[in-house]
C-alpha cells in the first residue's frame, strides 16, 4: 500500500491538498462509492430508511460544522434555516403555477431545491448579522433567536396558515419529481439523498480548501490576528452564514421529498441542539466528524428504539400488571440521549474522528506506531 | 390606563420570578463560567418536587404551613440535587471548550426532562387544595391575583436572602473572590470546588422556588420549563456577571411580556408573549452587547 508517511513526498501546495493523493485513497473511495451504491440490495428498506436519515442529518450538520467548526462562530439555531429550506421548497411545488413543460420534464422540485437553498441562505445571514458585532455567548443568543422567531412564530403561525390546512402541508404523490423519476420509494430517496450527500461533502472540502476556507480557519483561530493579516472578517464570517444556510436549506428541502409533508414539529429546538451534538460527537473542525456523528446518534435512536420496543413487547406479554412502565419508555430513551451526550462529551471530548485518525495512523507507522495517548 | 397599569404591575411581580431565577443562573457564570441551558428543567423539578411534598403535608397539616414546609424541602431538595449534578457533571467538565460545557449541560436538560416525565408524567398537575384563593386584590381599581402578590413577595424574599449570603458572608465572599478573578482566588486558599458546588446548589433552590410559584399560577406541566429559556434574555439584558441587572432584567422582562401580551396578542394573533422577549433581545444585543451592568471584554492578541 503507498500510505502516505512511509514513502509518499509531496513538492507543491497543490498535491498536498488534491483530492487522490495516493492511489489507495482513490482505491479505497471507489470501494466506497460502489458499496454505497449497492446498499438496497444489501440490506432491508428499514435499515435503508435510517441510512437516508443518516443522510440528512449529514447535510444538515455540514452547515453547523462549517459554522461552528471552521468559522467558529456558534449556532443554535440551525433547525430554523432547515425550515425555511423544507418550507420555500414545499411552497414551490405545492403553490407556483409551474408551466406544462416544467412539470413534465421533472424541473420543478430541482429548481425548489436551488431557491430553497438561497432563501435558507438569506434567512440565516439576516441572523449572522449581529455575529459582526457580537460573539461567543452572545452569537448562541441570536441564533437562538433565530429559532425561537422563525419556527414557532413565523412558520407556525402565519406560513401554516397559507392556503387554509393548519398545521402541515401534505405534499400529493408524483410532486417531488426529479426529471424521469418520481421519489416514491425507501430505495430512490436513499439513492437521491447519497448524491445529495457526496455533492454537499465534495463542495465543502473544496470550500474549505480555498482562499475562502483558509480565511475562515484563520477567523476561527484568531479573529483579531486574522483581520490585521487582511481577512475582511465581517465579510467572510457573513459568507459562512451564508453557505451553512444554503446547506440547510438543502437539507430541509431534501427531507421533504422523505417525509411527504412539513409541519414544524420536524424543526423544533431539540434538533437545533442534536445537530451541535452531532458534530461535537463526530469532532469539531473535521468534515468526517460529521459523517461518524450522524452514524452515531441515528443509530443510538434506533437502537434505543429497537431495544424499548422488544422490552416493551417483552414486558406485556410476560408481566402484563406491571405494562404501564412500557408507557414511559419514550421518556428514559430521552433520559439516555442525554446521559450519551453528556458522558461522550466526559471521556472523549476529541470526537470520533480523532480515533479514526489514530487507528488511521496506527496501521500507517505500524510496526513503530506511536499515536499519542 | 387602568389596563396599562394592570399589566405593568402583573408583569413587575412576574418578572419577579423571573428575576430569582436568572440570579441563579447569573451566580453560575458569575462563579464557574458555565452557560447553563439547563435553567428550565431546574425549574420544572422544583416545581414538581414541591407539589409532591405539598401533597403529602397536606394530609397532616393546614394549607398554609403545608406549603411552607414544602417550599423549604424544595430548597433543601434543591441543595442536594445541586451539589450532586456539579459533582458528577459539571466538575469534570473544567477547563473544556466553552461549547462542549453547554452541550452537558443540554444533555442535562434531555436527562432531568425524560426524568421528571418518568416519575410525575406530563398531564397538567395543580397544587390542590388550591393555595390562594382565585378572588383578586383590589387597590384603587386596579385587580391583582393573591397567587402574583404572594409570589412578588416570596421571590424578592429569597432574593434577599442569596444576595446578602452573597454580599455579606464568608462562603459568599469566596464566591464573590472566584468570581473575580479565579486564579487569585484559589491562590488565597479559596476552594474554587466548593464554590462551583454553591452556585450550582444556589441556582438550583431558587430555580425550585421559582418553579413552584410559576406552578401556583398556570398549573404545572413542561410549559413551566419555558422560563428556563426566558432567563436568557433577561441575563443578556442585565448583562451576563451582573446580580443587579439579573434583578432589574428580570422584572424588565416581565412587564415587557406582560404588555405585548395585553397589546400586541391583538394584531399578532399566536405566540407573540413567548417571543417578544428574544426579538428584544436580539435588537438589544446590536446595540448593547455587553447588557446593562455585564463586564466588557478587553481583547488582546
Amino acid at each position: 500500500m503507498s500510505y502516505l508517511p512511509g514513502g509518499t513526498y509531496f513538492e507543491s501546495y497543490q498535491d498536498d491538498q488534491k483530492w487522490w493523493r495516493t492511489p489507495f485513497i482513490k482505491g479505497k473511495m471507489i470501494l466506497m462509492l460502489v458499496l454505497l451504491a449497492l446498499l438496497p440490495y444489501l440490506v432491508g428498506s428499514q435499515w435503508l430508511s435510517v441510512v437516508y436519515t443518516i443522510n440528512y442529518y449529514i447535510l444538515a450538520a455540514l452547515g453547523v460544522q462549517l459554522l461552528v467548526g471552521y468559522c467558529g462562530q456558534i449556532t443554535l439555531g440551525h433547525a430554523a434555516f432547515v425550515a425555511v429550506g423544507g418550507y420555500t421548497s414545499a411552497m414551490m411545488v405545492l403553490f407556483v403555477p409551474w408551466p406544462e413543460w416544467v412539470v413534465n420534464w421533472g424541473l420543478a422540485y430541482p429548481i425548489s431545491i436551488v431557491f430553497a437553498g438561497f432563501a435558507a441562505a438569506i434567512w440565516s445571514v439576516l441572523f449572522g448579522l449581529p455575529s459582526a458585532r457580537v460573539k461567543g455567548f452572545y452569537l448562541i443568543m441570536t441564533t437562538m433567536a433565530a429559532q425561537w422567531i422563525t419556527v414557532p412564530l413565523v412558520i407556525t403561525q402565519y406560513v401554516s396558515q397559507i392556503g387554509g390546512r393548519g398545521q402541515s402541508f401534505s405534499i400529493p404523490d408524483g410532486l417531488i419529481k426529479i426529471g424521469p423519476w418520481v421519489i416514491d420509494s425507501d430505495v430512490k430517496i436513499y439513492y437521491f439523498s447519497m448524491v445529495l450527500v457526496l455533492i454537499c461533502l465534495i463542495v465543502m472540502g473544496n470550500l474549505l480548501r480555498s482562499k475562502v476556507g483558509r480565511a475562515w480557519i484563520a477567523i476561527r483561530d484568531n479573529d483579531i490576528a486574522a483581520e490585521t493579516m487582511g481577512v475582511n472578517i465581517v465579510a467572510y464570517k457573513l459568507m459562512a452564514f451564508f453557505v451553512a444556510g444554503f446547506f440547510a436549506g438543502i437539507a430541509g428541502s431534501f427531507y421533504i421529498s422523505a417525509l411527504f409533508f412539513v409541519s414544524p414539529e420536524h424543526y423544533e429546538w431539540f434538533y437545533s441542539l442534536l445537530w451541535v451534538g452531532i458534530i461535537l460527537i463526530g469532532g469539531v473542525g473535521s468534515i468526517q466528524g460529521v459523517v461518524f456523528g450522524s452514524i452515531f446518534v441515528v443509530m443510538i435512536f434506533k437502537l434505543l428504539e429497537i431495544s424499548v420496543l422488544g422490552a416493551s413487547e417483552f414486558l406485556m406479554s410476560s408481566y402484563p400488571e406491571i405494562g404501564w412502565i412500557t408507557t414511559k419508555f419514550i421518556f428514559f430513551k430521552e433520559s439516555a440521549f442525554g446521559l450519551a451526550i453528556i458522558f461522550f462529551l466526559m471521556y472523549e471530548p476529541n470526537g470520533l474522528s480523532y480515533r479514526y485518525w489514530q487507528i488511521k495512523n496506527y496501521f500507517n507507522l505500524w510496526p513503530f506506531s506511536y499515536t499519542g495517548k | 390606563m387602568d389596563l396599562f397599569l394592570q399589566l405593568v404591575i402583573t408583569g413587575i411581580m412576574l418578572g419577579s420570578i423571573f428575576a430569582l431565577v436568572a440570579l441563579g443562573w447569573v451566580l453560575i457564570y458569575k462563579c464557574s463560567g458555565v452557560l447553563n441551558l439547563a435553567m428550565g428543567e431546574l425549574t420544572l423539578i422544583g416545581g414538581y418536587v414541591c407539589l409532591g411534598l405539598y401533597q403529602r403535608f397536606v394530609t397532616v397539616m393546614p394549607i398554609n404551613y403545608a406549603f411552607i414546609t414544602a417550599i423549604f424541602g424544595t430548597i433543601i431538595i434543591g441543595l442536594i440535587l445541586g451539589l450532586l449534578t456539579e459533582r458528577i457533571f459539571l466538575r469534570k467538565m473544567i477547563g473544556e471548550p466553552i461549547l462542549a460545557v453547554i452541550m452537558v449541560t443540554v444533555g442535562l436538560s434531555f436527562f432531568f426532562k425524560g426524568m421528571v416525565f418518568i416519575i410525575w408524567d406530563t398531564d397538567t398537575q395543580i397544587f390542590l387544595p388550591s393555595i390562594f384563593s382565585i378572588e383578586p386584590i383590589v387597590v384603587a381599581g386596579i385587580a391583582v391575583g393573591e397567587v402574583y402578590v404572594w409570589s412578588f413577595v416570596a421571590a424578592i424574599l429569597l432574593m434577599v436572602i442569596f444576595v446578602s449570603f452573597f454580599k455579606f458572608t464568608r462562603w459568599g465572599l469566596s464566591m464573590q473572590a472566584c468570581a473575580d478573578d479565579e486564579m487569585a482566588a484559589l491562590s488565597l486558599g479559596v476552594s474554587a470546588k466548593f464554590v462551583y458546588a454553591l452556585a450550582w446548589a444556589i441556582a438550583f433552590m431558587s430555580a425550585g422556588v421559582g418553579g413552584t410559584l410559576l406552578g401556583n399560577i398556570n398549573g404545572l406541566n413542561y410549559s413551566v420549563s419555558h422560563l428556563g429559556l426566558l432567563v436568557l434574555p433577561v441575563v443578556v439584558f442585565g448583562g451576563l456577571n451582573s446580580v443587579p441587572g439579573a434583578i432589574v432584567g428580570g422584572i424588565t422582562i416581565g412587564i415587557l411580556q406582560n404588555l405585548t401580551g395585553g397589546y400586541l396578542d391583538y394584531y399578532f394573533p399566536g405566540g407573540i408573549k413567548e417571543i417578544a422577549p428574544f426579538i428584544f433581545m436580539v435588537i438589544f444585543l446590536l446595540f448593547k452587547p455587553y447588557g446593562l451592568w455585564g463586564w466588557e471584554r478587553i481583547e488582546r492578541v
